[in-house]
């Protein structure tokens, strides 16, 4: 694991603990997303102080830290939902800042957000239809529900209606369904039982075979064990990186950012 | 208790009974099976009206969060619009044919909506990122310069702003003038064709929300509608078409209104749509169209209902309107969200 920027003792000690970041790994292709010194605001709260980090084609890339370091605003940050007032978000060869959140997602970047943001009153069905493509909702609704069979069954029902579970199951549906090439999956086991949250695990690694995934995670053993490499965030800076290999769940400089 | 309410209110205690006596005869009156069936029919050619007048309104807020303070200004609008094309197509005055009001109808629409549309990416739009507050300033504003445009526009052409345009009214078909038999009760024609058109308009309405791929994205809008810009679809494109069809909407409920003499085209005629329209969207549930259309069929029917008792037994016309100002009174205090309202609607 390798000190990213602004090192600070615990940063030097998190260095020597692992290997490579994706500079290494990849070396000479270029990243699918990439994050230069992205700094973003709420108001007058300086939330992201410099994020810089990168996403290559097929990786699965966790981003880690405490609650409110800012993991939830670089992907709302990515999507524009929230326009940073610095730095460069790139997505293939075009600059997302300053783009709207349509065009955003339009260039196949899709969003699983936290607490799922089902369309409560809309059924399983149309759920899945208005993620897809206008002229893809037949094909969409096939792949939905081969992918995830016990979906089916509610098709006709309310989404507001689902469990947790299911919830998030029709949330990763969604973001399959749109044709995507990068899918921004913010704490997909928050508030899931644990036996749910290995289900959604198995999703997200179903999904991730063919799509590439950034991932915000609070748990530690899931993110590694999902992800190629992965970003430690602390008060909006990337503050260490490296390969999930070359870590494990119990490595302590880990969880110290990760401790309260 | 009553008794001594009576002599607390100066009214002589002998007084009582004759009262009871006279609702104990309007109420035998009002259980006619006759009575109840005109009553009916009133209550739902109201209804018609009301749901017509509130839909923009509610597709509107529930999409978009935003209050249009100034739907009433573009019913009267509509009115004014409508009734112009219906005199100038037969010629300066008398009735015309049921064909050439579809046509009418369908021109209001178009133009409405195109106004609409100007307003939304002109005047709205800049505003979607304020507080709410602003949105409610600039569409009260909006009223008042529409009221004021439309006042010196009628005046222009000679007619009294503050009163019903008769040649409008006129326009009429010799059909709904007259009254149809529905076995024993006798219904004005006019009042029928208000329910048919409301019908018609709430299943367009409805058939738009529920089996196109636009009215899906409305109603997931109203839930939701950062998260549908985050699913690819440009949300501020369908707030303007939205906002176009609730004004278009709101143009073609004035030109019926135009040939009701209850309504009529006249400039009053904005803020006497704009309050009812609003009760009936907070009675239902604010943005919710299914609670519109419940909202209005109750609001409709109580106010035909209150109608007749003011009418035969109370002998106080002026009360009726207040009726529905009680149910809204009531629907606050007992279930603010209203009767399909979600906790929470609209936004951008």
């Amino acid at each position: 694991m390798s000190a990213d920027t602004q090192p600070d003792s615990m940063d030097a000690e998190a260095t020597n603990t692992g290997g490579s970041a994706a500079s290494e790994a990849d070396s000479g292709s270029e990243p699918l997303l990439a994050l230069s010194d992205v700094h973003t605001y709420y108001g007058e709260s300086h939330v992201l102080e410099g994020v810089s980090l990168d996403v290559r084609e097929g990786e699965v890339v966790a981003l880690v830290g405490r609650n409110g370091v800012g993991k939830t605003t670089t992907l709302r940050s990515i999507l524009q939902l929230t326009q940073p007032r610095e730095g460069s978000i790139r997505y293939r060869d075009m600059e997302l800042i300053g783009r709207r959140t349509h065009e955003v997602a339009g260039a196949g970047i899709g969003w699983i957000p936290e607490e799922r943001r089902m369309f409560a009153e809309l059924t399983v069905a149309e759920n899945v239809r208005i993620a897809a493509p206008a002229d893809e909702t037949e094909r969409a609704r096939t792949t939905a529900f081969e992918t995830f069979p016990d979906l089916e069954r509610f098709a006709d029902r309310k989404a507001g209606t689902l469990s947790g579970g299911q919830q998030q199951m029709l949330a990763i549906a969604r973001g399959l369904v749109g044709g995507n090439d990068l899918l921004l999956v913010d704490e997909p086991s928050e508030g899931l039982a644990p036996q749910i949250v290995a289900s959604v695990a198995e999703a997200i690694a179903d999904v991730a075979s063919d799509t590439t995934v950034l991932l915000v995670e609070q748990n530690l053993p899931l993110a590694l064990d999902l992800a190629d490499r992965f970003y430690v965030l602390d008060n909006g800076r990337v503050v260490a990186n490296g390969d999930t290999d070359d870590v494990s769940s119990d490595d302590e400089a880990l969880r110290g950012y990760l401790s309260a | 208790m009553i008794d001594g309410l009576l002599a607390f209110s100066g009214a002589p205690v002998a007084s009582a009974a004759p009262v009871a006596l006279q609702i104990g005869d309007a109420l035998g009156q009002f259980f006619q099976p006759t009575t109840l069936a005109r009553v009916f029919v009133d209550g739902l050619a109201k209804a018609a009206l009301y749901v017509m007048i509130a839909a923009g309104l509610t597709l509107i807020f529930g999409l978009m969060g935003v209050l249009n303070f100034a739907h009433g200004s573009l019913t009267m609008i509509g009115a004014y619009l409508g009734g112009a094309i219906l005199v100038v197509l037969v010629g300066g005055g008398g009735p015309t044919s049921l064909a050439l009001f579809f046509v009418t109808v369908v021109v209001v629409f178009g133009l409405l909506a195109a106004f609409g549309a100007l307003l939304e990416v002109s005047l709205i739009r800049p505003l979607y990122d304020r507080p709410p507050v602003y949105q409610i300033l600039l569409t009260f504003g909006l009223t008042l310069v529409l009221d004021e445009l439309a006042r010196i526009v009628v005046s222009f052409y000679g007619l009294q702003p503050i009163s019903d345009w008769q040649a409008a009214l006129g326009t009429k078909p010799a059909l709904l003038t007259q009254s149809v038999g529905l076995g024993p009760v006798s219904v004005s024609g006019l009042a029928l064709f208000e329910i048919a058109f409301g019908f018609v308009t709430v299943l367009a309405i409805y058939a738009f929300l529920t089996k196109t791929r636009y009215g899906l994205v409305v109603r997931a809008g109203s839930e939701d509608s950062e998260m549908v810009d985050a699913l690819g679809i440009d949300v501020r494109r369908v707030f303007t078409v939205v906002f176009a069809l609730g004004v278009g909407i709101a143009g073609v409920a004035g030109t019926l209104l135009a040939w009701d003499a209850t309504w009529g085209a006249s400039v009053p005629l904005a803020s006497e749509t704009l309050l009812p329209a609003f009760v009936v969207v907070i009675v239902g549930g604010l943005g919710t169209f299914r609670g519109t259309v419940v909202a209005g069929l109750i609001v409709g029917l109580v106010d035909s209902t209150m109608t007749w008792w003011f009418q035969n037994a109370i002998s106080f016309t002026g009360l009726p309107e207040m009726t529905i100002f009680l149910i809204l009174v009531i629907t606050l205090i007992v279930r603010p969200q209203g009767l399909f309202g979600l906790a929470e609607v609209g936004g951008h």
